[in-house]
């Protein structure tokens, strides 16, 4: 059926794709009219919106007191979510940019949802820390503006830095993201009418598909994905410094930022897998995103899993061999404390769980990634609610020492920060054509007479 | 321009919209006019404070008070240094007193009972009701009244004898067995005066003078001067000898955890083994006799050669103090015990020396044999009209003494109560008096002294009250009486003026001078007569264990509250949430046991117990506290109200309710340890609203001690250790240098160091705080008196629960060495921690909108305004002292008029925002403004006093500019015990300065045991 040609180019293509007019027919067909599946995963969203903005509108009413934080653990839930969403952001960007820039071939199919996946975790993940603070009437004083007091904000501190490296980050991947899809809305701008025309229309800015286009487009793409390439690096980094600049037994670690991006990856991934194997299912797309796919994720999870290991058990070698009572106190207590049930999940779904990934047989069946990835993410929550309670909750004061149990309105709005992102990626789902449909016609064969085909085969 | 507004049809608008916008504002809500002072009061400067003297009321001490008023309201109590009591010292209950003040549950005006129901009334129609019943009761009038002042006492005695009848002085809390036992020993009916300050070997078999007792501040002030260790390194020794360890008790070097009664037995050894060794018996050689060691030993269970080692050492190492029981040890044969106790001191050679039985405290001592007494009588109706005064006897009584029934069969009920009250409940006529601070009066807190009361302001006009000597007056001159004045405040004056002496020049500048002062010392006072002699014996009296009623398996020791007292404070949310100063419990009433007798019967902490005696049964939670011996479980007064104001009622349960009702002879004193109690499961738990994360320091430099025998060494190995290995590693460079312990305390912050670096250039003070926890005591005055000046709000339990309590300052207590088993060592260390205004603050890099910063003058400040609640720099800080405000706790906690008590120089917080201690910058700031308008010059030392080390009665704080090399503050930090806490670990540069706690037992390296 392909060429020699076709084969080799498109390894890990698509064997049920014959024409690049399928490609353009079975994505666009996402956008038209919703099926069952859908609706109901987006009324289950919209209800989980609801209770998000509903719990925080209480808190801000109420005061921040309707969390369960106390006097030790200052940071709770709410800065787990949002690491965790700022983690989850970073593998699209890893899969879009720096995979583009190393011509990874297999990431034609998955970077849209990807991308997708990072602006709108992005846009969680910035939610959280105004979430978290206690006047959040006033947080606009976190960003340097100028103003009658002259009073700037701290530069020293870990925070304004999140506050740089979060809406930089934003704002380079969602002008990525939205780059990227200019192509396909011109696509979708094609096949659809009224309404939906005039909005394509407008937001494909104009594109005709000439060659002057794609020229300027490719140049600006590779120029977003290598600006956009030290960011997935640096925007971790930061946030893991919100905690190694602190001097907190269990946060103070120089090796915070590198575990941080490879943990970041890592539940990034996962969270993709997750994601595309539901879209795969309800949207038809099993030609799309194949078994070579999901072992090309997998395996990046694989290595990720054994890196965060890895840091996991050098935070425990470094306690130890420090001789540092507290910082030894702070790690055992973390295994065996109060929190002991945490720290264990971390390592079961983090450290024990991927290494099943090892195995071709799991690597290949879809069924056996998403529960793996299911595990993996609740893995990477609980590393961050690891990091942040359990340090927090014993530290240097024997006598401060204190437990912290979140509140129903704090699980609210944690598991409605899902159903946010939910919420969004539906939508995106249905907006904007999920599947790179210019990029994935690079990786088909070209198409042929099929007299030549034929007389060639 | 035809469709532009004009301007005269702009005006024309905005002219009827703005008369709209008065009307409105007219019809619905009346105008209220802010009148600025028209005529200003002569002592009233808005924005200073004015102060006024008066005397606490809170216990029967007595202590003199400053009052600082502000526009006219009292916003907080202060000890008066002047008043030989207080010393300048109050104590957290006297703090709490001005809560009572504004009390928002209190009666708002007179009530009468109609059909069952109160119902307002008139202050005329009352007194008018209350005449015309003592006028057909025919001078069958009953008055039960707790402690007053001399003139008020003769007031009540002056209207008793014109209107006929009886007079019962009754309070909880009674000194009456050891004033027996003073009477027996030595023939005056007195209360000893003790002077621990001199004492060299203190043992209390019992006594809990620090926090209840004669009086707690002064007793505490001079155990803290005896207990310290001075510059030649001598330090007095104590020794606890009781069967649970009180808040006293925890600070004894030694602990003799004798079974409950058995005192009286080893005092007795102890002073036949003094006799034995040349000790003067005097008539009770034979009564010592019968004590030789050995029975001595078998009746308190205390080995003989720890009697003898006792014995030794309290001559010895003296000069030797022993106190008897206090007021929490009362048991059948409390008197005895404490005559032991007195025939201790005296075959010793303390009476005279330690001992006095001139100037002793005045404390109320009535004996409770005279209630029982008037509660008989009540029930025979005898009484026509019962009046109660200053106490609450149908709560602090045994539920089982039958008061209830008698109080209720009298005809009429008077309560001059000035809020609800158990008893109040009761009464037919409610004529709230007014509080101690709205009130004239007088005390005598000890012979020769006289202290006025005087309203240091106007009476709190939400709450129409009236002085009960008003009141008394007023009735008795209805019924044709004339006692000589028509107002108590002329009562009072006629008193003073007939008792004055000559030789205190005239009368009116006297007066005027003492109530300015506070004080008036009379010839003679506080001066030590000769050393009494032991008086034969000549009643009948036991040393033996007393017997205690049931067969449980633990002995119920029912002691006053640190806090409530015997629940007189227990409407007081500052009480409420102030750490229980030995559980460290908040709110709730808890059992205390010992953990090895809850794990024999299956019970953990937290758990849910039935407590049962043959009168009653309560459910409490169990605190499980190796401090109270196996066989004993205890249960603090002031919980369980039933009907006392918002916060009290209904919290905790009432020892009372376990209590039967039993005399102690022949004081007549109420007996507390009477009884046995089972203590059962129910099966259910809570957790416990404490602060208290864990009780051990886990081998961290938290709370460090030295030994005595190793102060003044230059030996390094017992320091804590690591501290010449990170020199040395800072040797080698590349680390900040830490300075090294008692090092020059004005290096601070370090020239070079590259933190900290606001203050290297400035050249103003550098203000810094030395902790001497050789003297604290962990009473925990400091707590309220931060809360007090700092406007800091309570939580509440179910917030305590969570963990957010806001003390700015709290009292950390860890246990090194508690023994409940045998006669041992004892090692508790207190830990008062506040912000430790570091100089390298961790705090201050992560805020990310510099709302925590550096000043100039070394303090960590807090700009609240600026504060957006990320909570960061509370995770960043290692001592974890500051508090945020999760709800607007001020507003939603604190009902009017308890806002009233604000400190109008310290910000109101809202919810959102990260507070903590700010070295009272506004009495720094007051203190310097003061010297400069005034006087034009610079502050001097000591004339910055935080509330913290002003409250404090062990004087273990002190403030002061480290830069200065002869403040005070230097002076004590230069001191090789100098250390500061988690300093050499993470470099904070704290500047606040702790001097470790001297032990007598070796001290291993890391100051633990």
């Amino acid at each position: 059926m392909a060429t020699s040609t076709a084969t080799e180019r498109g390894a890990l293509t698509h064997p049920d794709v014959e024409q690049l007019s399928d490609v353009n027919r079975d994505v666009l067909k996402i956008l038209s009219k919703p099926g069952k599946g859908w609706w109901i995963l987006f009324l289950i969203a919209s209800a989980g919106v609801g209770m998000f903005l509903g719990s925080w509108a209480w808190q801000v009413y109420r005061g921040i007191g309707v969390s369960g934080l106390n006097a030790p653990v200052g940071w709770g839930v709410y800065i787990t979510t949002f690491v965790f969403w700022v983690g989850i952001a970073h593998s699209g960007t890893l899969i879009s940019a720096i995979l583009f820039l190393f011509r990874a071939p297999w990431r034609q199919s998955i970077y849209r949802a990807a991308e997708a996946m990072t602006v709108f975790a992005v846009m969680t993940a910035g939610l959280f820390p105004l979430i978290h603070v206690g006047r959040l009437w006033h947080a606009y004083w976190l960003i340097p503006y100028p103003n009658s007091r002259f009073l700037w904000p701290n530069f020293k501190s870990p925070l304004v830095w999140d506050v740089f490296a979060v809406t930089t980050y934003f704002t380079v991947s969602a002008v990525f993201f939205y780059l990227g899809t200019v192509p396909d809305i011109a696509a979708a701008r094609d096949g659809s009418k009224g309404l939906r025309k005039k909005l394509y229309s407008v937001i494909s800015l104009g594109w005709r598909g000439t060659d002057r286009q794609w020229h300027h487009f490719g140049k600006a793409y590779i120029f977003l994905a290598a600006l956009a390439t030290p960011l997935v690096l640096s925007v971790h980094s930061v946030v893991s410094w919100d905690f190694a600049m602190a001097i907190v037994p269990g946060w103070h670690a120089t090796i915070f930022a590198p575990y941080f991006v490879a943990g970041a990856i890592f539940s990034g991934v996962a969270m993709v897998i997750t994601l595309t194997v539901v879209m795969r299912k309800v949207f038809g797309l099993e030609a799309y995103l194949t078994t070579k796919h999901y072992d090309a994720m997998a395996k990046l999870c694989l290595l990720t899993s054994l890196i965060v290991l890895y840091a996991y058990l050098s935070e425990f070698f470094m306690a130890w061999y420090s001789g540092e009572e507290i910082e030894r106190t702070a790690f055992w207590n973390r295994l065996f404390g109060d929190y002991w049930w945490a720290t264990w999940i971390m390592l079961t779904c983090n450290g024990l769980v991927p290494i099943m990934l090892w195995f071709k047989r799991i690597r290949h069946s879809i069924p056996a990634l998403f529960v793996i990835s299911i595990f993996i993410n609740i893995g990477m929550w609980f590393e961050r609610y690891v990091i942040v309670v359990t340090s927090l909750h014993h530290e240097f004061e024997p006598w401060a020492w204190g437990i912290y149990r979140p509140s129903l309105t704090e699980m609210g709005i944690m598991v409605g920060s899902f159903a946010w992102f939910g919420f969004w990626f539906l939508l995106f789902t249905r907006l904007l054509p999920p599947v790179a449909i210019a990029e994935l016609k690079e990786v088909l064969p070209p198409p042929m007479r099929k007299r030549t085909k034929e007389a060639h085969s | 321009m035809t469709d532009g507004i004009k301007r005269r049809d702009f005006l024309k608008v905005v002219g009827a919209g703005s008369a709209g916008a008065t009307l409105t504002g007219c019809s619905t809500e009346q105008v209220e006019r802010l009148i600025p002072y028209v005529v200003p009061p002569e002592d009233i400067t808005p924005g200073v404070a004015t102060w006024y003297t008066t005397v606490c009321d809170g216990c029967s001490a007595q202590c003199g008070m400053w009052v600082r008023t502000r526009e006219g309201r009292v916003v907080k109590l202060e000890g008066n240094p002047e008043h030989p009591v207080s010393g300048g010292a109050l104590c957290s209950r006297g703090h709490a007193s001005l809560q009572h003040l504004y009390n928002p549950d209190r009666y708002t005006g007179p009530m009468i009972r109609e059909d069952g129901e109160l119902r307002p009334a008139t202050w005329e129609e009352a007194e008018d009701l209350l005449a015309q019943e003592i006028q057909s009761a025919g001078g069958n009038v009953l008055f039960i009244g707790g402690h007053m002042g001399p003139s008020m006492n003769r007031l009540v005695s002056d209207f008793l004898g014109a209107v006929g009848g009886n007079r019962v002085q009754y309070e909880a809390i009674s000194d009456a067995p050891l004033r027996a036992a003073a009477q027996m020993a030595f023939g005056h009916d007195v209360l000893p005066r003790y002077d621990i300050e001199h004492a060299g070997f203190l043992m209390s078999f019992g006594d809990d003078f620090i926090e209840s007792g004669a009086s707690p501040v002064a007793y505490q002030r001079q155990y803290a001067r005896m207990a310290s260790a001075d510059d030649h390194g001598a330090k007095g020794k104590f020794v606890f000898v009781g069967p649970r360890l009180s808040l006293t008790g925890q600070n004894a070097d030694e602990w003799i955890p004798i079974r409950p009664g058995g005192e009286a037995a080893l005092a007795l050894g102890m002073a036949n083994v003094i006799a034995a060794g040349g000790g003067n018996a005097g008539p009770y050689a034979s009564v010592l006799a019968a004590y030789d060691v050995g029975t001595a030993a078998q009746m308190s269970g205390v080995s003989e050669s720890t009697i003898r080692d006792l014995a030794d050492r309290f001559v010895s190492e003296g000069p030797g103090l022993a106190l008897g029981p206090g007021v929490g040890g009362h048991h059948r044969n409390a008197t005895g015990a404490h005559l032991a106790a007195l025939i201790l001191n005296a075959v010793a050679g303390s009476v005279g020396r330690t001992v006095h039985l001139e100037g002793g405290p005045r404390s109320a001592s009535a004996p409770y044999a005279d209630m029982e007494a008037a509660i008989g009588a009540m029930a025979d109706e005898q009484v026509g009209v019962v009046m109660v005064h200053g106490t609450n006897p149908a709560y602090s009584l045994p539920t089982v003494s039958g008061f209830n029934d008698a109080f209720t069969s009298v005809g009429f009920k008077v309560s001059f109560s000035s809020a609800p009250d158990e008893t109040s409940a009761m009464a037919d006529l409610i004529l709230p008096d007014r509080h101690f601070l709205e009130s004239w009066g007088d005390s005598m807190p000890m012979d020769g002294v006289m202290a006025l009361r005087q309203p240091v302001m106007q009476a709190v006009p939400y709450f129409d009250s009236k002085q009960a000597g008003d009141v008394l007056l007023s009735v008795a001159a209805r019924n044709g009486a004339n006692l000589g004045a028509a107002t108590f405040y002329d009562f009072l004056r006629a008193q003073h003026q007939a008792s004055h002496e000559p030789a205190m020049g005239d009368f009116e500048s006297a007066w005027r001078r003492t109530l300015k002062t506070g004080v008036a010392m009379h010839a003679g006072a506080m001066e030590t007569g000769a050393a009494a002699a032991l008086r034969p014996l000549d009643s009948a009296i036991t040393f033996d264990a007393p017997s205690f009623d049931g067969d449980g398996d633990f002995v119920l020791l029912v002691h006053p509250s640190p806090r409530f007292g015997a629940g007189e404070l227990s409407n007081s949310p500052w009480m409420l949430e102030l750490p229980d100063p030995v559980s460290k419990i908040t709110w709730h009433s808890w059992l205390e046991m010992h953990p090895h007798a809850a794990e024999a019967r299956g019970i953990r902490e937290g758990d849910i117990v039935t407590v049962a005696s043959d009168q009653g049964s309560v459910d409490v939670p169990v605190w499980l506290y190796p401090g109270i011996r196996e066989d004993a479980v205890a249960l603090a007064m002031g919980g369980g109200h039933t009907d006392f104001g918002r916060w009290a009622t209904g919290n905790g349960v009432n020892a009372m309710d376990l209590l039967p009702a039993v005399t102690e002879q022949p004081s007549g004193a109420m007996v507390t340890v009477a009884t046995t109690v089972t203590v059962s499961p129910t099966g259910e738990r809570r957790r416990l609203a404490t602060p208290e994360g864990s009780d051990d320091q886990h081998d961290r430099p938290i709370a460090p001690a030295v030994a005595l025998a190793d102060l003044g060494h230059e030996d390094e190995s017992h320091e804590e250790g690591g501290h010449g290995e990170l020199q040395e590693l800072q040797g080698g460079g590349g680390f900040l240098p830490v300075p090294a312990e008692g090092g020059a305390p004005e290096a601070f912050p370090l020239e070079g160091a590259r933190y900290g670096e606001y203050a290297t250039a400035h050249e103003g003070p550098r203000w810094a705080m030395a902790i001497d926890l050789d003297k604290c005591t962990g009473c925990s005055a400091c707590v309220t008196a931060c809360q007090a000046e700092n406007n800091v709000p309570w939580v509440g339990e179910e917030q305590v629960l969570m963990g957010r309590e806001m003390h700015w300052m709290r009292i950390e207590r860890y246990y090194e060495h508690v023994d409940a088993t045998e006669a041992s060592h004892l090692d508790v260390r207190f830990l008062p921690m506040l912000c430790q205004h570091c100089g390298n603050a961790p705090c201050e890099p992560v805020c990310p909108v510099f709302a925590t910063y550096h000043t100039p003058e070394g303090v960590n400040a807090q700009v609240y305004n600026r504060c957006v609640g990320t909570r960061y720099c509370a995770n960043n800080c290692p001592y974890k002292v500051r508090v945020f405000n999760w709800y607007r706790y001020t507003d939603e906690n604190v009902p009017e008029p308890m806002n009233w008590q604000w400190n109008p120089d310290v910000t109101v917080r809202t919810n959102g925002v990260m507070e903590k201690c700010s070295f009272c910058m506004q009495r720094i700031r007051e203190a310097e403004n003061q010297a400069a308008l005034e006087e034009g010059r610079p502050v001097r030392d000591g004339e910055i006093v935080p509330a913290c080390e002003q409250s404090c009665p062990a004087e273990a704080i002190v403030f002061g500019n480290v830069r200065d090399p002869e403040s005070r503050v230097s002076q004590v930090v230069a001191n090789e015990r100098t250390y500061r806490v988690l300093d050499e670990l993470i470099n904070t540069q704290p500047a606040v300065n702790y001097l470790k706690k001297v032990t007598f037992h070796e001290v291993q390296s890391g100051g633990h045991e």
